[in-house]
């Protein structure tokens, strides 16, 4: 069972920073002391207390590594190798360095954009150019409205069908 | 953008040491920026060890915080705690390399200078024998473990929180999340890492 399945309001998001802190020594005194006497009584947050002390502890152990020597000798050269590099020299850096790539998705959204306008318009061909009522009307559409009125006219044929058979079956 | 010098978050309206220092190298004083580096170069390294568990490439990136600090100095305006926002700025860049398709190529590359440059790694205990040596090696990587196996926000939460003893609301701040999100990464993350470092945290608690 975790601490999280307990019961106790404080082991809630909201409200662990309180036990956290605790832990971490980080906690003042007053809030501290009100804290143990909930704990005398709380089993599930007197429970995260000693383990999370003991986590603390094991986390104490991971100390980190040597700095090298030369650190801000290399740093320092960066610093005068950027301040005596040309403009176009930074602004490649700059690139390098990745701050384009936040652009990339309205580059995107743009080129989508200006792909679906021109696919939009491409396939509009005037039938009779000039002719009024007629402007802006294409071949293909003119094909698809042929197109659907043949459905609609097998539709028709295939439920009248359909019908038919319904009514000699109840018969 | 990250590395925008605007650092309204978590903002307090009086600018700390660190800013004010900051506002000197504004000025172009660059014993000010010394002083910075001095005070924040090993921090920032070891939060970004921890980040991404690569000696030299948590180097190569406390090296770019400090050359946007630095870059960026002709615009700062100390609307927030320094620390939060360079913290926010090395974040951003750990979350960028652990996340890059390249980062394979990057560590091959680096893993080859690493023999020339790095000494070797020292134990705090004096002259400890082989076993404990090995001991202490195995209980560092599971840690090390553990932590590497947490999502990328909550190891940095985790790493913040524990390490840097950041407030919450910087972490907030960093993270660009709100303090009660902070709240429950952590609480995940540290329910992960008892549950993960269990058999330590038990033999720590008895």
């Amino acid at each position: 069972m975790t601490h999280r399945e307990m019961t106790c309001p404080l082991l809630s998001d909201d409200s662990v920073d309180v036990l956290l802190d605790y832990s971490a020594g980080r906690l003042d005194k007053a809030r501290s002391a009100r804290l143990e006497r909930h704990m005398e009584a709380c089993d599930a947050c007197a429970a995260f207390r000693v383990e999370q002390s003991a986590l603390w502890s094991a986390l104490d152990e991971w100390e980190p590594e040597p700095v090298s020597m030369d650190f801000n000798r290399r740093l320092w050269h960066k610093i005068d190798v950027q301040a005596a590099a040309p403009w176009y020299w930074r602004l490649a850096d700059s690139l390098r360095m990745g701050t384009w790539k936040s652009a990339i998705p309205l580059a995107a959204a743009a080129l989508v954009v200006a792909v679906g306008f021109m696919m939009d318009h491409q396939g509009i061909t005037p039938l009779t150019p000039g002719v009024a009522g007629t402007k802006g009307v294409s071949i293909t559409e003119v094909d698809q409205v042929e197109k659907t009125l043949d459905d609609v006219q097998l539709l028709k044929q295939f439920d009248s069908t359909v019908t038919e058979a319904g009514a000699s079956k109840t018969m | 953008m990250w590395e925008r010098v605007n650092t309204t978050m978590g903002a307090s309206p009086v600018p700390d040491l660190d800013a004010q220092l900051m506002l000197r190298v504004r000025d172009g004083d660059e014993d000010s920026f010394r002083v910075l580096l001095e005070k924040h170069r090993n921090p920032l390294i070891h939060f970004l060890y921890r980040m991404v568990q690569d000696q030299p490439v948590s180097e190569e990136l406390a090296q770019e915080v400090f050359l946007r600090i630095y870059r960026s100095r002709g615009s700062y305006e100390p609307t927030a705690r320094f620390t939060t926002w360079m913290f926010r700025i090395a974040t951003h860049l750990a979350l960028n390399w652990l996340r890059d398709e390249k980062n394979e190529r990057a560590t091959e590359r680096l893993d080859e200078d690493r023999g020339s440059d790095m000494p070797a790694r020292e134990l705090p205990d004096k002259k400890p024998s082989v076993e404990q040596r090995m001991v202490y090696q195995a209980r560092l990587q599971e840690i090390r473990d553990a932590i590497s196996l947490l999502p990328e926000k909550q190891r940095a939460a985790v790493l913040m929180h524990k390490y840097r003893e950041m407030e919450y609301a910087q972490i907030a701040s960093a993270l660009e999340c709100s303090e009660s999100a902070v709240k429950s990464l952590l609480f995940r993350a540290y329910e992960t890492l008892r549950a993960r470092l269990a058999h330590m945290v038990t033999r720590g608690a008895l």
